[in-house]
């Protein structure tokens, strides 16, 4: 029970000390997170000119995606099969060959594209 | 010779100039504000801007805030119980905000009460409340005796209103609190005259906004939110340099990129003439910027002298615990000595037998011969550790040990042209190993290429391999035919041999020795632990423009803006482009008007007007505008108070100019079967 009263010692004096969190059976508050709250608020009945924060995502874009190197950054007209990387010129190709798997599969997932269909 | 010097300090400065290095500056712990008798008794309103990266607070009589901290919370790992010890373990102290001295040695107990840029998590948000009214030096009994000004989400769910007006009015007893939206706030109190028209592009640290403003009415309808802010930016950026540089993966920490973000990023007014500018070699040296990790000197540092001396001290020392041994050994056999003669003594002077016979067997002898060859041993032993210590003490001032040699020591040659023709030799045959190896490797990598010839090669006798052919099938009969699988295998025949890596290995230690300056040079220690950001330093804040680069399939910035004009009305979309207004943390970056200014003339009609501008000093204009909402004498009109959160419910809140648009949450669907 020490623990309890060093809690107590501690609150500071501007708090209500009668208030706590609790759930109704006194369990440990569990949170909601951003997307649970945005569902749960989804599925409510809301008149047709509400807007809540789920409804005020940017759209996806409509240009296609310009490709650029992942090692360097400037734009890549080629793309290695095998690693399926990005580079811009021999160079880079030469570096790229011989990095090891886990920086090559670093640089996909940093772009997103793990993806074994894309 | 004046002006030489003066050049080579110039020279010596720029060189300088060129080299960063991380400030990693460090959070100081936040003093407790006095809690004078005028804002206790005046109810001042309390200002604070709980933005997802930087809290601000403040009295809405300051100049400016009082607390500005990172909105984090760290929990200190427990120590585990210790079998000796008796005591309790402590729990370690929460560190809030200001408290956490050094972030990245907490990087991984980090806690915030934000997701993305809404608060969720209402515990931590109690301990940062806690925080800023204790630092604040808030003495009343429980209560907080002051209207609160806080900023809060866009479109801010109910819920998470809920549970902060709950806190604030059940735990911390507030008389009432007015909610608002930070970059509302910044744009309508904290410029002198703001136009009834703007959109409004907030940056900010989770997220961006575009807002439109039509006859001072926050259109939020058409509003458009970017899930992507600084911390997407920083993240990106932390893992493009760890990948660039794996070696120093650690050493590239999250705060460290943050510094880099707010030193020397900037956004490109055109970055595809960016990247162009930086394919040339010149522009490239000329603006990449070196950043010098630190970085200890290894052992190598130490001095062949220092070396030297050190081995020498050891020796001395082995030396002297010798001549210890050996003068303990002299002493002792001597005493034995003394001891033998003694008893020949005795025996000499004719005792009884029986008496010479009990003292033999006190030291263990037979009979009088072996005492005489025993004492004749310990003679010689005596003079024989005589003559050593004798020896030692000579040598000790000469004996120098030997330097260790190296595995292959320096040979010496007649004439430099023999030393040359070796070295050659060796360089040649160094060379040899290299190319074998090279070759290998790339054979390795063609093999499993389709269209190169040793690909094709392979596919070829795996394909003849597999042929078939009935009666004459030969193979096997030689040994050479198992040769064929060699060639096909992965390796390619051969591979790295041990042995050939083990004479590469003492080809460079020959070189090495012989002809030091080969490789010394360019192996500098400090130059190892630098990293060159160039083109990153404008790839890493396009993130926000080109989301896709990270993987989102989200639009950019300015498709977002033409997005949002494009929702609006044509003759509001021309007052919403000729008042284009920015704010939030990213507003600082260097390019950023002038990028949007070019994006947005692209997709506005020919000649149509388009204006932006970024907000002064944006990283406080919320708090500033909220601060001035305080100070404008009718503020008190959109208090929430106590008895009517009581009345409307806990997630009602008064709307006023700044603030989000208030939509009852709606009754869950119940059907009502009628009987």
């Amino acid at each position: 029970m020490t623990s309890e009263e060093q809690k107590l010692e501690q609150k500071p004096v501007f708090k209500v000390s009668s208030f706590q969190y609790q759930n109704a059976n006194k369990k440990k508050c569990v949170w909601k997170g951003l997307k649970q709250i945005i569902t749960s608020e989804k599925a409510l009945p809301w008149p047709d000119h509400c807007v809540h924060y789920g409804s005020i995502n940017a759209p996806p874009s409509f240009k296609p995606p310009e490709k650029f190197s992942d090692l360097s950054g400037l734009p890549a007209p080629y793309t290695d099969p095998q690693t399926r990387l990005r580079f811009a010129n021999k160079d880079e190709y030469a570096t790229m060959i011989d990095l090891p798997m886990d920086i090559t599969a670093g640089y996909l997932t940093l772009r997103g594209a793990t993806s074994i269909v894309g | 010779m004046k002006n030489y010097k003066l050049i080579y300090i110039v020279i010596f400065l720029c060189l300088k100039m060129e080299l960063m290095e991380f400030t990693d500056t460090k959070c100081t712990p936040d003093i407790i504000h006095t809690y004078s008798s005028s804002l206790k008794n005046n109810s001042v309103p309390l200002v604070i801007d709980n933005g997802s990266y930087i809290c601000r607070v403040g009295w809405s009589v300051n100049e400016s805030p009082l607390l500005q901290f990172r909105n984090l919370i760290a929990k200190p790992r427990k120590e585990r119980l210790k079998k000796d010890t008796i005591e309790v373990p402590q729990t370690p102290q929460l560190q809030i905000g200001n408290d956490i001295v050094n972030i990245e040695t907490m990087r991984f107990q980090l806690k915030t009460q934000f997701d993305r840029n809404v608060v969720t998590h209402f515990e931590a948000q109690e301990h940062l409340f806690d925080y800023t009214f204790t630092h604040l030096g808030i003495d009343t009994e429980n209560c907080v005796n002051h209207p609160l000004i806080l900023t809060e989400a866009f479109l801010n769910p109910n819920s998470s209103r809920q549970l902060m007006s709950e806190l604030l009015f059940e735990c911390y007893g507030i008389p009432g609190v007015s909610y608002g939206v930070d970059s509302l706030f910044s744009y309508h109190y904290a410029q002198p005259k703001p136009l009834e028209n703007a959109l409004i592009v907030s940056l900010g640290y989770q997220t961006c906004h575009v807002i439109p403003i039509i006859n001072n009415q926050t259109d939020f309808e058409n509003t458009r939110r970017l899930n992507i802010g600084g911390w997407s930016i920083i993240t990106f950026l932390h893992r493009i340099l760890q990948l660039k540089y794996p070696a120093h993966a650690t050493a590239i920490t999250l705060s460290r990129v943050e510094e880099l973000l707010h030193t020397i990023c900037a956004i490109a007014p055109d970055y595809k003439e960016e990247l162009m500018r930086w394919t040339n070699n010149d522009y490239y040296e000329q603006n990449i910027k070196k950043i010098q990790l630190p970085y200890t000197s290894a052992s190598n540092a130490l001095t062949l002298e220092q070396q030297k001396e050190r081995k020498r001290e050891l020796a001395r020392r082995l030396t002297e615990i010798n001549a210890r041994k050996r003068e303990e050994r002299l002493a002792e056999d001597q005493e034995k000595l003394r001891q033998l003669l003694e008893v020949q003594e005795i025996i000499d002077f004719g005792a009884e037998k029986d008496e010479v016979e009990q003292i033999l067997t006190e030291f263990e002898l037979k009979n009088v011969q072996e005492l005489q060859k025993a004492i004749g041993n310990l003679n010689i032993r005596i003079e024989k550790t005589k003559q050593k210590i004798l020896a030692a003490s000579n040598i000790e001032e000469i004996e120098e040990p030997p330097v260790k040699q190296a595995k292959y020591s320096k040979m010496v040659f007649e004439s430099d042209s023999a030393l040359h023709s070796f070295l050659d030799n060796a360089k040649k045959m160094r060379q040899e190993i290299v190319t074998r190896k090279l070759v290998r490797k790339q054979r390795k990598q063609d093999i499993f290429k389709r269209r190169t010839a040793a690909g094709q090669e392979r596919m070829r006798i795996i394909s003849q391999l597999a042929r078939k052919e009935k009666g004459n099938d030969d193979f096997g009969l030689r040994d050479e035919d198992w040769d064929i699988y060699k060639t096909i295998s992965k390796d390619g025949g051969d591979s790295d041999s041990e042995t050939e890596n083990e004479k590469l290995m003492e080809l460079e230690e020959i070189l090495r020795i012989h002809d030091p300056s080969q490789f010394e040079e360019g192996v500098n220690l400090g130059e190892m632990h630098q990293l060159h950001v160039g083109i990153e330093m404008y790839r890493a804040p396009e993130l926000i423009f080109k989301p896709y680069m990270s993987g989102s399939s989200e639009a950019g910035l300015s498709e977002v803006i033409g997005y949002v004009l494009s929702l609006c009305k044509p003759e509001d979309q021309l007052k919403l482009a000729s008042n284009v207004i920015v704010t939030g943390g990213l507003a600082n970056l260097p390019g950023l008007r002038e990028r949007l200014l070019k994006d947005l003339i692209s997709i506005r009609p020919f000649k149509s007007e388009v204006n932006i501008c970024i907000m002064e000093n944006c990283n406080l204009t919320s708090w500033y505008g909220a601060r001035e909402f305080t100070r404008k004498g009718d503020y008190s009109k959109y208090l929430l108070t106590k008895n009517v959160y009581e009345e409307c419910g806990h997630e009602y809140f008064k709307e006023h100019l700044a603030s989000n648009v208030y939509y009852p949450t709606p009754k869950e669907i119940t059907i009502d079967v009628d009987t």
